[in-house]
């Protein structure tokens, strides 16, 4: 991989550019909010019914605008690495406030992984705050609940129809990043898949990072505001390929399609690993295989307080 | 850096109450304060520098060599440092304990962590009858922490425990776990008669089938729990081999007699 500064020739060139493996590098940053989170460990009889309560609790997560956190799994966990001794998979939750995220936990772990089967949850973490986990989901046991304080740490026994759901009482709040991304856009769809299931594959090997879209990729980036006042959010028209030439557009000709990695993640670091890891993944696959450019969400810098400026992540 | 180390002169013939001699309550005190504090000796107080040779160490530590006396009370009270008994305890060791760790190399008597509120106590020998139960005049046992039995445990093990964790490598008297209110028992080697009358709620692990099963008790059959493998991983760290290794178990329910919300568990 080469990375060089190309200083312009021509005075008309105001800015130097940044290319990375034949990719260029936008002079621009991802804006990324403070956000609340928490970690959670399902275990299981198996890795096949983990990962199915795994997927149910952390589905429709994409987006806080709607889905009221964003989740995703983090990483598998072998029997060695779980409270119980079972396989198990680790998740990330992540929410604006307190208080949507203990609800978004406590609906999430209540109907996908209690209803599992052979299931149990862990906290994933521990933090300066309590969000009840088992704690109020053991009333389902109807006062056959049983708690249980193991190491210092309470547990609830609740009674269900294949034995027990074991629930720890509390999990950590973690006071975390949310929204890091960036924008790959490249000379044709299958290309820019390629690249960006690259990206995803190396973000989630990063500890503290999720990647909560389908697939970890989003299509449809959007920009702040409508033409209609009740939506908050509309398409990002300046990188939509079939309005170029009807709008102002961010896309030069050879660009046919843009896709977007947005990333949360634990702390600011792991925030910066995760994009680099991501980043890194894109510019190996290069202006060879079709990417043109890489680019990043922003609002201007006036609502996140966290700034990811693509060439200092790359350098 | 090494901690104080009372070792006994020469063996009285009543029995020594060590109450009050403790980690948190010799730190930083010399030899020679240390030789002031009162101890009694059936009843009679004596200077503990009568009875023990002192060396004064740094740290909440301390280390106790017995010598075949009979030294009732050891850890009493006890809240932070580290006790080491280097041979045997006398009655009501680790009684009110709340915080430290205490270890006894070889056995201790009746009435062990009785009102027990946290810390560790780990016995390398058998303890007597009475462990983990109320202290005299309480309406409950044990209530946190965590005791380990090297070997076997008397009789009325745990009786009216409340919270905590025992772990017994070795086998168990008659009425183990009676009249429990809550906590975990566990004794790999299974117990006598009585197991878990009058029990309200809280956990009878038996590596072994009792001798009898009550007949209070309602039969669950056999089922998986997964605290089981949550509950070894933690046992395993304290005293290996103490719980079963399955979380397959016979689920018996009990005392119906006495509300049913406690369990004994067998392989």
């Amino acid at each position: 991989m080469r990375l060089w500064r190309e200083h312009p020739h021509s005075p008309c060139l105001r800015e130097t550019r940044v290319i990375v493996n034949g990719v260029s590098i936008d002079d621009t940053y991802a804006e990324a909010f403070g956000m609340k989170a928490t970690r959670i460990v399902i275990t299981a009889a198996s890795m096949t019914w983990a990962k199915h309560a795994a997927n149910a609790a952390f589905g429709f997560a994409t987006s806080v605008i709607a889905c009221g956190c964003e989740a995703g799994i983090e990483r598998e966990l072998s029997p060695e690495e779980t409270p119980d001794g079972r396989p198990g998979v680790a998740g990330l939750l992540f929410a604006v406030s307190t208080k949507e995220l203990a609800k978004q936990l406590e609906r999430r772990v209540g109907q996908c992984v209690l209803t599992c089967p052979t299931t149990a949850v862990f906290a994933g973490c521990t933090g300066d705050e309590a969000l009840p986990l088992g704690k109020n989901l053991r009333y389902f046991g109807d006062g056959w609940q049983m708690s249980k304080v193991v190491a210092g740490r309470r547990y609830w026994r609740i009674p269900v129809m294949d034995g027990e759901f074991l629930a720890e009482e509390t999990t950590g709040l973690l006071r975390s990043v949310g929204g890091g991304n960036f924008l790959v856009l490249a000379r044709s769809t299958a290309q820019a898949l390629t690249a960006c299931e690259a990206a995803v594959a190396a973000i989630a090997k990063t500890p503290g990072a999720i990647a909560p879209f389908p697939g970890g990729v989003v299509r449809s980036g959007s920009k702040v505001g409508s033409k209609y006042k009740a939506l908050p959010a509309s398409t990002n028209d300046a990188f939509c390929p079939t309005l170029r030439g009807a709008t102002k557009s961010e896309l030069s000709p050879e660009v046919e399609t843009v896709l977007e990695i947005v990333i949360d993640a634990v702390d600011d670091d792991a925030m910066k690993t995760a994009m680099r890891a991501g980043l890194d993944a894109v510019c190996a696959i290069g202006a060879d295989g079709g990417i043109v450019r890489l680019s990043a969400g922003n609002y201007g810098g006036k609502l996140g307080q966290f700034h990811y400026r693509l060439r200092e992540i790359l350098a | 850096m090494s901690g104080t180390t009372l070792s006994l002169r020469t063996a009285p013939a009543g029995r020594i109450d060590m109450t009050g001699v403790l980690p948190e309550i010799l730190a930083g005190r010399t030899a020679a304060e240390i030789e002031k504090m009162p101890l009694r000796v059936d009843g009679v107080p004596v200077a503990l520098g009568e009875c023990f040779a002192v060396t004064a160490g740094e740290g909440e530590a301390l280390t106790i060599r017995p010598e075949g006396a009979r030294l009732d009370g050891l850890g009493r009270d006890m809240r932070t440092g580290m006790l080491r008994v280097e041979g045997a305890a006398g009655h009501y060791l680790a009684q009110g304990m709340r915080g430290g760790e205490l270890i006894v190399d070889g056995d201790a008597g009746d009435c062990a962590a009785n009102g027990m509120r946290g810390g560790c106590l780990r016995i390398a020998g058998n303890a007597g009858d009475w462990l983990a139960a109320a202290l005299i005049g309480d309406r409950a046992g044990m209530g946190g922490g965590v005791v380990a039995v090297g070997g076997n445990a008397g009789d009325r093990l745990g009786d009216r425990m409340r919270r905590g964790l025992v772990l017994v490598r070795g086998r168990a008297g008659t009425a183990c776990g009676a009249r429990m209110r809550a906590g975990t028992l566990v004794v790999a080697g299974g117990c006598g008669t009585l197991a878990g009358f009058g029990l309200r709620r809280g956990s009878l692990i038996l590596g072994q089938a009792p001798e009898a099963m009550p007949a209070c008790h309602g039969d669950a059959g056999i089922v998986t729990l997964a605290w089981l493998g949550l509950l070894r991983r933690h046992a395993e760290a304290i005293l290996p081999g103490a719980m079963p290794d399955t979380s397959r178990m016979h689920r018996y329910m009990g005392d119906l007699a006495f509300g049913g919300k406690g369990e004994i568990l067998v392989p």
